[in-house]
């Protein structure tokens, strides 16, 4: 990796260019269009009627609330819990790790089916039990409101949240801490005057990470909040272009452009606190170990909150979604049940034609469309972190763009673009729309692992007589293994559940998987749904166990492959 | 094998400032030593260091190492550093931390498809060599500062490279392990006999290490010599500062007459070491270290380089005190045995010996 390839820099700022800018510039001359098929002359029209429009203001009010509601609920429950997994002696910690990976593999389309199969007014499980059990008529809960997809859009961002906030909890100088309690504050007035407030670069950073992530959210606005009439931008934009008679691209992106600026400044703000986080949240000595507070009595009632939350964030979906593609239709379970369950719902979804192509297609997607955005995170990240020139900076800057992408947005961008080219309707529109949208999750891991490799280690394999590849094949590439499998498991496990740029750039023949399952929904059809939910969730299960065995592997035959 | 390097420059872009690391380096390594560059941090000598090894290419000038010339811009010679056949200990020691302690050691001898059964002895008795018998099989990652250091050495000795190279390599360590490692590499180095190139800023280091040592500053080699020559007949200022604790003490050359080049400063008329082709009215430093003064407590009848002083803080530092005694406005640093009977604002006299005060160009 000694020679700098003249063309490589400027070959990757015009593939990663075209994934990011495309889409936007598309999006801007479209909104100023009257139709799809033609650019035509230039019109504000679509803006007026779009912003015109008297049921704007209430979507505007419900994205704020959902948006805003769902960043304090993930965020608090993630401080709760890092601040549990960082600074006390709660026993078995695994469940921390467990919390923060596994619910990534849980597609959010069947995380938010399983809580309005639970919780929705007419048959919720939940519902239906409680009836049941008091003699009642009606329902006590209703999930099909803004403070119902509050809840599941705070928990489903919990990860996210955690991931941004332990960290930075865990690398706090504890120090600081402890001068507090000498001078004689107690440990909630420290926690109060000193750690929170030493910690708000994190804190912040998780809020606006979540926001921007609620802002993209299409899964929890259109399972639960379509059914209750709430809309918010993502699902408004949603009903403009594929219900009704005329889709009508140019209101609806002349509404995104305004999810989409938001996303953006906002993500610039996130990437300035976490940069400068990194410089205030001081990082201590090495072999510094954290005071750990004693929880006392409260240990195990503390662990059984963590364990419920593990619970109902992992083992809740899934348990509700085999249940219900068992049983011919909602009831609670029991020794009726138990009588009438088959596997009609799954003879029936495994015989469905185009469940069966969205299967295919899903799986092309994740397999070879992440292995295609890996190959590609690779060269950035090598020239992001190593080559490091005024040209990487830009790259860096253009791939972080698609970072602040709401799916559907984009999808609308480059719907713009693939109608005048061969590629509309075929998988590679979707293929190009998923790489262009989750390239930051590809480049993540690499960067962190090409950051790991410091340049001596390849120097001195050179002093040692290794030429480039031999260097490249023993030393850069086992090192990098570990970066590239982490980096495949989340682009294929993004890809594998993709829904908000499917929604927009799917035709008839190119269905995937989380597109079907939408589907389902909207036709009421929730044992099927939940039959290809489960097989969803299994095949990308599959895919990471495969990737790490895979990784483990490669690990261990380059690093001892004799010469 | 000897290493000259002729007229060296390499200049750099950081942050739109161009810097030069090298200005014109000349210097010739003498063969099957130990040579020390030594120099604060931003002077070069790593630089230097990367290009004699190949990790950097300079700007112009020539490298030969024995007989070949590795570099040359007027001939347009750069043998790449996996061609040089050269050993580096790097200052992060670079150990591969996805491999053994076996695997890293013989990568040298992997990468020329050597015999396995040649690579497996030759392994074995590098490290025995260097104390690590029986870690072959441990994972790299699983080792202490030291051991690193030495799976670092066994690695750069195991192909028996023409020089070895190390680049700041006790740095990472803590001081106590520094010094037991010092010695170590200065026994290890002396058996082998073969030509060690050593880079630190430490000068401890670099006196106890080296048979001979250069001294860097702002990409220019100020002094060549012994360790001894360096610390005791240094006339460069900034070299005796550098190397040591020293007073400083500005004058002007008054005259030279047979054993003693007298200088005139603020604390009075200095005799030092002659220098018979300084001419009379010469702006310079006079430079005496601490060990060599002599604190008196009765007031001698004659001699020369006698300063009467107030004792004006004193310092336990463990086996002395670090004196600060002020003669007239001149501070002037002295180490004052335990037992000697000074106490802090009493009057001493101070007695240089002749022999030590060196003048040094301003």
């Amino acid at each position: 990796m000694a020679k700098r390839d003249p063309f490589l820099t400027p070959g990757l700022i015009l593939i990663v260019g075209f994934l990011t800018v495309c889409p936007v510039v598309m999006l801007i001359l479209g909104s100023f269009s009257p139709q799809l098929e033609s650019f035509g002359h230039f019109t504000a029209e679509k803006y007026i009627k779009a912003y015109g429009d008297p049921a704007f203001r209430e979507v505007l009010f419900n994205t704020v609330i959902f948006v805003a509601g769902s960043a304090v609920v993930a965020t608090i429950l993630a401080l709760f819990l890092a601040y549990l997994n960082t600074r006390t002696n709660i026993p078995f910690k695994f469940l921390f790790r467990v919390i923060s990976i596994i619910p990534m593999m849980i597609p959010h389309i069947l995380f938010a089916v399983s809580w309005a199969l639970l919780l929705n007014p007419s048959n919720g499980l939940i519902n239906l039990a409680l009836r049941q059990l008091f003699q009642i008529e009606g329902s006590w809960f209703n999930i099909y409101t803004l403070p119902g997809m509050i809840l599941v859009e705070g928990l489903l961002d919990l990860p996210i949240a955690y991931l941004v906030i332990a960290p930075a909890m865990g690398a706090f100088d504890v120090s600081m801490e402890e001068s507090s309690r000498v001078c004689g504050a107690s440990t909630l007035r420290t926690l109060l005057r000193i750690t929170l407030p030493i910690l708000r670069p994190a804190i912040l950073a998780a809020l606006i990470l979540v926001i921007v992530r609620s802002l993209a959210s299409f899964a929890v606005p259109s399972v639960i909040g379509m059914p209750g009439r709430i809309d918010v931008l993502a699902t408004h934009i949603y009903r403009i272009v594929s219900t009704g008679f005329a889709t009508d691209y140019g209101t609806a992106s002349a509404i995104g452009m305004s999810a989409l600026s938001a996303a953006v400044v906002l993500i610039y703000i996130y990437r300035y606190l976490t940069s400068a986080g990194e410089r205030y949240v001081t990082v201590s000595s090495r072999g510094y170990r954290p005071t750990v507070i004693d929880l006392k009595g409260a240990r195990y009632p503390l662990f059984a909150l963590v364990g419920l939350f593990s619970f109902v964030l992992i083992l809740l979906p899934v348990l509700v979604l085999f249940y219900t593609s068992l049983v011919p239709y909602s009831m609670v379970p029991g020794a009726k049940a138990l009588r009438l369950m088959s596997w009609k719902h799954w003879i029936a979804v495994l015989s469905d034609p185009i469940s069966l192509v969205s299967l295919k297609n899903s799986l092309f997607l994740g397999t070879l469309g992440a292995s295609l955005g890996v190959l590609l995170s690779i060269f950035v990240s090598y020239v992001i972190v190593k080559v490091r020139t005024r040209a990487s900076a830009l790259l860096e800057s253009l791939s972080f763009l698609s970072f602040s992408f709401p799916g559907i947005v984009i999808g609308i961008g480059f719907m713009w673009f693939f109608v005048r080219t061969p590629l509309y309707a075929t998988i590679w529109a979707l293929l190009i729309g998923y790489i262009a949208t989750y390239l930051p999750y590809g480049i993540r891991p690499l960067s962190s692992a090409f950051i790991q490799i410091h340049s001596h280690l390849e120097e001195s394999s050179r002093v040692c007589g290794a030429r480039t590849l031999y260097t490249l094949r023993r030393i850069v590439l086992p090192l990098l293994v570990p970066g590239i499998v982490s980096a495949w498991i989340l682009m294929a496990t993004m890809f594998l559940r993709e829904l908000s740029v499917s929604v927009v750039l799917s035709r008839p023949g190119t269905e995937v998987l989380a597109v079907q399952i939408l589907r389902f929904a909207e036709d009421g059809l929730w044992g099927r749904l939940s039959a290809l939910g489960i097989v969803m969730i299994l095949i990308s299960t599959t895919l990471v166990v495969c990737a790490y065995l895979v990784g483990a592997r490669l690990t261990r035959t380059t690093a001892v492959a004799g010469g | 094998m000897e290493i000259r390097i002729r007229n060296l420059t390499k200049s750099y872009f950081a942050e739109g400032k161009r810097i030069q690391a090298l200005v014109d380096v000349n210097l010739t390594i003498p063969p099957n030593q130990i040579f020390t560059l030594l120099g604060p941090s931003g002077c070069g000598k790593t630089t230097l260091l990367r290009s004699v090894v190949g990790l950097e290419t300079p700007d112009s000038g020539e490298i030969a190492i024995g007989e070949e010339i590795v570099f040359s811009k007027e001939k347009g010679i750069f043998v790449p550093a996996e061609k040089r056949g050269l050993g580096m200990v790097f200052q992060t020691y670079a150990i591969w931390p996805h491999m053994t302690v076996f695997d890293n050691v013989a990568y040298p001898l992997q990468v020329r498809r050597d015999p396995p059964s040649i690579i497996r002895q030759k392994v074995a008795e590098t490290l025995r060599f260097v104390q690590l018998e029986g870690f072959e099989n441990r994972p790299a990652t699983q080792l202490s500062g030291g051991q690193q250091q030495r799976v670092a050495l066994a690695r750069a000795l195991v192909a028996e490279p023409k020089v070895i190279l190390f680049d700041e390599p006790l740095s990472n360590l803590d001081a106590k392990l520094r010094e037991e490692t010092r010695k170590e590499l200065r026994s290890f180095l002396t058996k082998l006999g073969i030509t060690a190139v050593y880079v630190t800023h430490d000068r401890i280091e670099a006196l106890s290490l080296s048979d001979r040592m250069a001294v860097m500053k702002d990409g220019r080699v100020v002094e060549i010599g012994t360790p001894k020559e360096i610390y005791f007949d240094s006339d460069q200022k900034f070299v005796a500062d550098f190397i040591g604790r020293a007073n400083l003490i500005s004058g002007r050359i008054v005259e030279t007459n047979g054993r003693y080049t007298w200088a005139d400063s603020p604390i009075g008329r200095i005799a030092c070491r002659a220098k018979p082709e300084l001419v009379p009215g010469t702006e310079v430093s006079v430079c005496i270290r601490p060990e060599f003064i002599e604190i008196l407590t009765k007031e001698p009848n004659e001699g020369v380089n006698l300063f009467r002083g107030k004792v004006h803080s004193l310092i336990f530092v463990g086996d002395a005190y670090e004196g600060e005694i002020r003669v007239g406005e001149v501070s002037i640093l002295t180490r004052v045995e335990a037992e000697a009977g000074i106490e802090e604002g009493g009057t001493v006299t101070l007695h240089f010996d002749p022999q030590r005060c060196l003048i040094l160009s301003r």
